[in-house]
């Protein structure tokens, strides 16, 4: 009962804040995504060859396959810094655009 | 009959007055200068016409384009636009291209506005205060300092930390990157939903002998419907009583004294000077106000060079700071009918000034013999190609928009709307930096309110339609209750905020983007690996059947990663979404349980 109470109460409090959709800022999406993806990749190949070892990072070494150039070295590690930033930073805005394009078409019908 | 005296006979004054007459009101036109026409005047030069300024006819308020079509006929003429910024040595393309000014910059200087545009993304200064601030937090510092500062600074005589981020939210198109990068890669602009957009940049309309000959017509006109336009009459007293005007006294440039009474006054006289010949004498308060408005003056130094074609622009921007005219007009390019030789070019060098500036003092020869220097500095003309020359000077061309103007301007008009049959209008009637087509249109309310209407001709809006590249609309342009002071970033209100703040995120459109983008990202990773081939074609990628049933680096493979890849992507993000929801929702519970204690405790 105690529950179905609080339920209410939660909800007369979410129609009192209104029903705004939020829009995605397309450009901090892609930024965010960039940063983190170029960093991420970064940070994780620097990791390696701070640990280094026989051989050095087998698995990441894969991505190659996508980012040419790429290899866990230092070199490597600014070149896949750019190519993540690149790639993620599509991604974020592919999502920011795919979801305000979404929520207008939703709002409109 | 009732008949209304108009102070100024530029394009607002003049229109007041035409507009009145069609509404059969009779009108006196004061002008204090020899010719009409004010700042859309056209001077004659041995035949050599120029612009005081340049004055392209474009608006996106119908009733003013019928206006000038009107008045002007078949003598109004269609003309391509060009103009480019000279920024030390180069030229850059206006309104600025995104490839053409990157281009021009070169790489580094390049990567140095993208590093700087996205400090002011990440960290935009708080205080939005002044123009600089407004400017570097849209386009970063770098941008701001090469495309902004210097012209800015010429234009206005101030630094941009002293001028009000008004005029910047007037002016100046936001930058949006997207739009930027679609306009860069597609030729064609066209708006998001496919319609192209009206091509204001690329063309506009001018009237074959200059802006002059739209004005000088407009005076013939009125003349023919039996209104009069007195030349060379400045405004000395404006005598008034118990909130009404009741009439002008003026001086001829000869001395006499001129006394015209009316039943309507319709000012377009600069706020201060009109103030200033109030008597009795306005409150000390008003006065105060009044002479802290700051107008900036202009002069045009226009040079006749023996060569038929200097530069294909309209005009000019001179950015480079190691000159100091501001603009560069072509009036052959305006129209061809402003040279009465083909084979010569008038040029004309503007030149933005106080008033109490030594080069405003400085003697015609002077002036032209500084604007011969600075052309051929830059590399336009040849010393010995300059034939003649002459100056034009023009007076509070520019209301200035300092940081105390708001303030003076709400006392003013206070006090002029204490008054029942006077009404300002135009550019410096208003103190409001308008094009031509926004004077004409508060003239036109106020022509309107003689006949009855109640316009509020401070509410023309100037924000909204401003920029050019907006698509040509036919509403009008007031905003009911605005007064058209939203010309600022407006402050959002408490009720917004809360909106904005617990905005629910879409689950469904979160997943379907997630979706959307983690399938088509496995599809393209897997047909990467298959176009690459090899004997044991991605091992590793394969390793994700653990999680997606059937998915292998295959062809099938790829379709059946795209599938699953979508459908997981769509639940991670829907159910995101809802989570984040689902948090909101129970913070504002909270919120809201802690508002009603502490409600109950002071009760």
């Amino acid at each position: 009962m105690m529950a179905n109470v609080a339920k209410s109460e939660k909800d007369l409090a979410a129609e009192e804040v209104g029903r705004a959709v939020a829009k995605l800022q397309t450009g901090v999406l892609t930024l965010v995504f960039a940063l983190i993806s170029g960093l991420g990749l970064f940070l994780m190949t620097v990791w390696l060859l701070i640990r280094s070892g026989k051989r050095v990072g087998l698995h990441l070494q894969l991505l190659g396959n996508y980012f040419p150039g790429y290899s866990v070295t230092w070199a490597g590690s600014v070149i896949g810094f750019f190519y993540a930033a690149v790639v993620g930073g599509f991604v974020g805005w592919s999502i920011g655009t795919i979801y305000n394009r979404i929520v207008v078409f939703r709002q409109r019908s | 009959m009732s008949h209304a005296v108009v102070i100024g006979g530029g394009p607002a004054g003049l229109t007041a007055a035409y507009e009145l007459s069609k509404l059969g009101v009779g009108s006196t036109v004061l002008e204090a200068d020899r010719q009409v026409g004010g700042l859309s005047r056209t001077v004659n030069y041995r035949g050599y016409r120029f612009d005081i300024g340049g004055h392209r006819f474009f608006t996106k308020v119908p009733l003013i384009n019928d206006l000038w079509h009107e008045i002007l006929g078949e003598d109004f003429m269609l003309r391509s636009r060009m103009s480019r910024i000279h920024y030390r040595g180069r030229f850059f393309d206006y309104p600025l291209k995104a490839t053409n000014a990157l281009a021009g910059l070169g790489p580094v200087e390049a990567f140095i506005v993208g590093l700087s545009f996205t400090k002011a993304k990440l960290f935009p200064q708080a205080e939005e205060t002044n123009l600089e601030q407004w400017v570097a937090n849209r386009f970063g510092h770098r941008l701001y300092e090469i495309f902004f500062k210097t012209y800015t600074e010429k234009v206005w005589g101030i630094p941009c930390t002293e001028i009000s981020a008004d005029w910047a939210a007037q002016r100046i198109k936001n930058l949006s990157l997207p739009e930027a990068l679609r306009n860069a890669l597609f030729s064609t602009m066209k708006s998001k939903n496919g319609d192209i957009i009206t091509s204001l940049i690329d063309q506009f309309n001018y009237p074959r002998l200059g802006p002059g000959m739209m004005w000088e017509r407009c005076e013939e006109l009125l003349k023919e419907r039996g209104n009069e336009t007195m030349r060379g009459i400045k405004i000395e007293t404006v005598r008034h009583r118990h909130g009404r005007v009741e009439c002008i006294y003026g001086r001829t440039q000869e001395g006499e004294c001129v006394e015209l009474g009316g039943d309507h006054f319709i000012s377009t006289m600069p706020l201060r000077s009109l103030i200033r010949a109030l008597t009795p004498t306005a409150p000390d308060e008003v006065l105060e106000a009044a002479n802290t408005l700051r107008y900036r003056d202009y002069l045009t130094v226009v040079l006749i060079a023996k060569r038929e074609k200097i530069f294909p622009d309209n005009w000019i921007y001179i950015h480079s700071p190691e000159v100091k005219m501001g603009r560069i007009q072509n009036y052959k390019n305006w129209s061809p009918h402003m040279v009465p030789d083909p084979a010569r070019t008038s040029l004309g060098l503007e030149y933005f000034l106080w008033d109490k500036d030594d080069e405003w003092q400085w003697s015609q020869d002077r002036l032209v013999e500084l604007g011969i220097k600075e052309c051929s500095q830059i590399g336009l003309i040849e010393r010995d190609e300059v034939e003649d020359g002459t100056v034009v000077r023009m007076k509070k061309a520019y209301p200035v928009y300092d940081q105390n103007y708001q303030n003076s301007l709400a006392i003013v008009r206070r006090y002029l709307e204490t008054f029942e049959n006077l009404q300002t209008v135009g550019r410096n009637g208003l103190h409001r930096y308008n094009n031509q087509d926004h004077s004409m249109l508060t003239a036109v309310y106020a022509a309107r309110n003689v006949a009855g209407e109640s316009n509020d001709v401070w509410a023309v809006n100037t924000e909204q339609e401003y920029h050019e590249e907006k698509r040509s609309e036919t509403v009008a342009t007031t905003v009911p209750g605005t007064n058209g002071d939203r010309m600022t970033p407006r402050r959002l209100t408490p009720d917004e905020l809360i909106e904005a703040a617990f905005a629910r995120i879409d689950p469904v459109a979160l997943g379907t983007s997630v979706g959307v983008v983690g399938g088509v990202g496995l599809f393209v990773a897997t047909i990467i690996l298959l176009f690459k081939g090899g004997e044991v074609v991605g091992p590793t990628l394969s390793l994700l059947n653990n999680y997606l049933i059937g998915f292998n680096v295959s062809w099938t493979g790829s379709f059946i990663g795209l599938a699953e890849a979508t459908g997981g992507g769509f639940v991670i993000g829907y159910l995101f979404a809802s989570l984040r929801n689902l948090g909101m929702d129970a913070y504002a519970w909270l919120l809201q349980r802690r508002a009603q204690r502490d409600l109950l405790e002071k009760v």
